[in-house]
C-alpha cells in the first residue's frame, strides 16, 4: 500500500454559527495529485487551510506523515489522560510540520518588502540552515525552471500576477516540502495568465510532487488529477477517478454542479 | 493702528526679542516635541504590543488607558500632571517643564500606540499566512515580513503626530514653562505689542510645521510605491550600457 501521506479524520470546523466542515475524513496518500472542486461556500478551501492549520479544526484529528498536529483530543483520550492510562501528548510544533507543506494561495502572497530572489531564500536561510550562497543558487534553478531568472533582483511589484504566483509556487518549493497544497492558483489571475501558471503546476505533479489542489479549472482538474474529489455543504460528497468524476457523477450536487460548470 | 506700523512693529519686535523667541521659546517647544514624541513612541510601540496581547484582561486595561487618554482634552491632561500629580507625589520634585513633558509623553504614546497598531494591522493578512505556511513562527514573521512592510505605514504617521504634539505643547505655555507660546506672553508683557507677537509666533510655528508636513507627504508618497525606484538606476545603466538587465 501506498505511504499515508495526509489523513484527517472527523474535521470539524466553524466561524460563529457556520459549520463550515462537518466531519471530513480523507486520505491523501504519498505521490497523489488530488483535485478538490465544489461550489463557493462549500468548505473546499477551509479544509485546505486545516490542513497546514492556517485555520485550527476544533475536532477531528489530521495525521501529517504519520503525526498528529492538531492537538485535538477525542472524548476517550481526555478520559484517559484524566485516569492516567494515556500520557499526555507532546506539544505539536506545527511550524516545523508547515516546513514540509508548501502553500500557494489565490492571492499570491508573495512578499512586497523582498526582491525575487529573498522572497524564495528568506525561508530556506532562516530555517533550513542553509548559507546565503546554497539558497541563492537554489532560487536561481528554481526561477529558471519557470522562466523568472531574468527577474531575480526584480522587486515583486514589477511582476504580472502570473510571474507573481510563479514565483509564489517557486518560494514554497524552496524549503523542498513533501506536499504542496494550492488554494484556488489561477482564480485571482487575468484570463491570458491562468495557462503559464497551470502549466507550471503541471510540470510541478509530473515529478511527483504530492499535491493538494482546490481549484475552479474543471479541464485541468480532469487533466492532471489522479483522484477528484467533489466538495459541497462541509463535506465530501463525491470523489472518484477524474474520468470517471466527469463522465459518470452519481451525487445529485454533483450533477448539478457540472451540469452548471461545464 | 495700520499695517505699515505693524509691519514695522514686527521687525523691531525680532531685532530685539529674537532670542526670546527662537533661542528660548522655539528650542524649547522643539526639545518638549522630541521628548514627547521620541519617549511617547517608546511607550507607545508597548502600549500597542500590550494592545495586541492575547490576554483580554490586559487588552481590556489598555484600551481604557488609550480611551481615556484620547477622549479627554489635552490642557486638562496637563493640569493634572502639572498640579495635580506633583501634590500627590510630593517627593518627586519636578519642574513644570519636566511635568509638561511627561504629559505629553503620555499623551502621544495613546496615539502613537494606535498608529503602530493599525500600521501593523494594515498589513495583509495574506503575508502572515505566506510566512507562516513557509514555517516562519508568529516572532519570525512579525520581524521578517510584518514589521518591515508596517513601517511603511507608520513613518509618515509619526510624522503627522510630531507636528500634532509641536503645535500642541503651545498648551503648556499655560505654565509658563519656556516654549514659543510662552516667549509670545514673556514679549507681550514687556511691550504690549500683542497682535505682533502673536504674528511673529505664528510665523515661527508655520516656518517649522510647514517644511515638516510637505516632507511627511513626500515621504507618504515615497513609501506608497515600495522600492520601485530601488533598482531602476541599475536598470537605466545597464539599458545605457548595451548589457542585459
Amino acid at each position: 500500500m501506498e505511504m499515508e501521506m495526509i489523513k484527517t479524520v472527523d474535521l470539524h470546523k466553524s466561524f460563529g454559527s457556520l459549520h463550515v466542515l462537518t466531519g471530513v475524513s480523507e486520505t491523501i496518500r504519498k505521490g497523489e495529485v488530488v483535485s478538490i472542486i465544489g461550489p463557493s461556500g462549500g468548505g473546499k478551501s477551509t479544509f485546505l487551510r486545516c490542513l497546514n492549520l492556517l485555520e485550527k479544526p476544533e475536532q477531528g484529528k489530521i495525521y501529517f506523515e504519520g503525526a498528529e498536529i492538531t492537538g485535538n483530543l477525542t472524548k476517550e483520550e481526555k478520559h484517559a489522560i484524566k485516569a492516567g492510562t494515556m500520557p499526555k501528548p507532546a506539544k505539536v510544533n506545527i511550524d516545523q510540520h508547515r516546513q514540509k507543506m508548501g502553500m500557494v494561495f489565490q492571492h499570491f502572497n508573495v512578499f512586497p518588502h523582498l526582491s525575487v530572489c529573498q522572497n524564495i531564500t528568506l525561508a530556506p536561510t532562516m530555517l533550513k540552515g542553509k548559507t546565503e550562497a546554497e539558497a541563492n543558487e537554489m532560487a536561481k534553478e528554481l526561477l529558471s525552471r519557470v522562466g523568472l531568472i531574468d527577474k531575480l533582483d526584480e522587486m515583486p511589484g514589477k511582476l504580472s500576477g502570473g510571474q507573481k504566483q510563479r514565483l509564489a509556487i517557486v518560494r514554497a518549493l524552496a524549503m523542498e516540502p513533501d506536499v504542496m497544497l494550492f488554494d484556488e492558483p489561477t482564480s485571482a489571475l487575468d484570463p491570458e495568465m491562468v495557462g503559464e501558471v497551470l502549466d507550471v503546476i503541471k510540470g510541478l505533479v509530473n515529478t511527483g510532487m504530492t499535491s493538494v489542489i482546490v481549484t475552479h479549472e474543471m479541464r485541468f482538474a480532469r487533466e492532471v488529477s489522479d483522484r477528484v474529489l467533489f466538495m459541497a455543504e462541509g463535506n465530501i460528497l463525491e470523489q472518484n477517478t477524474p474520468d470517471q468524476f466527469f463522465t459518470n457523477p452519481t451525487h445529485p450536487r454533483l450533477k448539478d454542479f457540472l451540469s452548471k460548470v461545464l | 493702528m495700520n499695517f505699515a506700523t505693524i509691519g514695522s512693529n514686527i521687525v523691531k519686535l525680532l531685532s530685539q526679542y529674537w532670542k526670546v523667541f527662537l533661542i528660548e521659546g522655539l528650542s524649547n517647544t522643539l526639545l518638549l516635541t522630541v521628548i514627547a514624541v521620541s519617549l511617547g513612541a517608546l511607550l507607545g510601540a508597548l502600549v500597542a504590543i500590550l494592545k495586541m496581547s492575547r490576554f483580554k484582561v490586559i487588552r481590556f486595561l489598555i484600551s481604557i488607558y488609550i480611551e481615556v487618554i484620547r477622549g479627554t482634552p489635552i490642557l486638562l491632561q496637563l493640569y493634572i500632571f502639572v498640579f495635580a500629580l506633583p501634590s500627590l507625589l510630593p517627593f518627586l520634585n519636578l519642574s513644570y517643564f519636566t511635568w509638561t513633558a511627561i504629559a505629553l509623553c503620555i499623551n502621544s504614546s495613546a496615539y502613537v500606540s494606535e498608529v503602530f497598531r493599525s500600521g501593523i494591522q494594515a498589513v495583509d493578512k495574506g503575508q502572515t499566512e505566506a510566512a507562516r505556511s513557509l514555517g516562519l513562527s508568529a516572532g519570525q514573521t512579525m520581524r521578517k515580513i510584518i514589521l518591515p512592510q508596517a513601517i511603511r505605514n507608520i513613518l509618515p504617521a509619526l510624522g503627522n503626530e510630531f507636528i500634532m504634539i509641536l503645535k500642541e505643547t503651545s498648551l503648556a505655555s499655560t505654565f509658563f514653562v519656556g516654549d514659543l507660546m510662552t516667549s509670545y506672553l514673556t514679549v507681550k508683557g514687556a511691550t504690549y505689542l500683542g497682535f505682533e507677537c502673536l504674528i511673529i509666533v505664528g510665523m515661527i510655528y508655520l516656518c517649522v510645521t510647514f517644511p515638516l508636513s510637505k516632507l511627511v507627504s513626500w515621504f507618504e508618497k515615497k513609501m506608497a510605491n515600495p522600492n520601485y525606484k530601488k533598482h531602476d538606476h541599475k536598470r537605466k545603466r545597464a539599458v545605457m550600457e548595451g548589457g542585459k538587465v
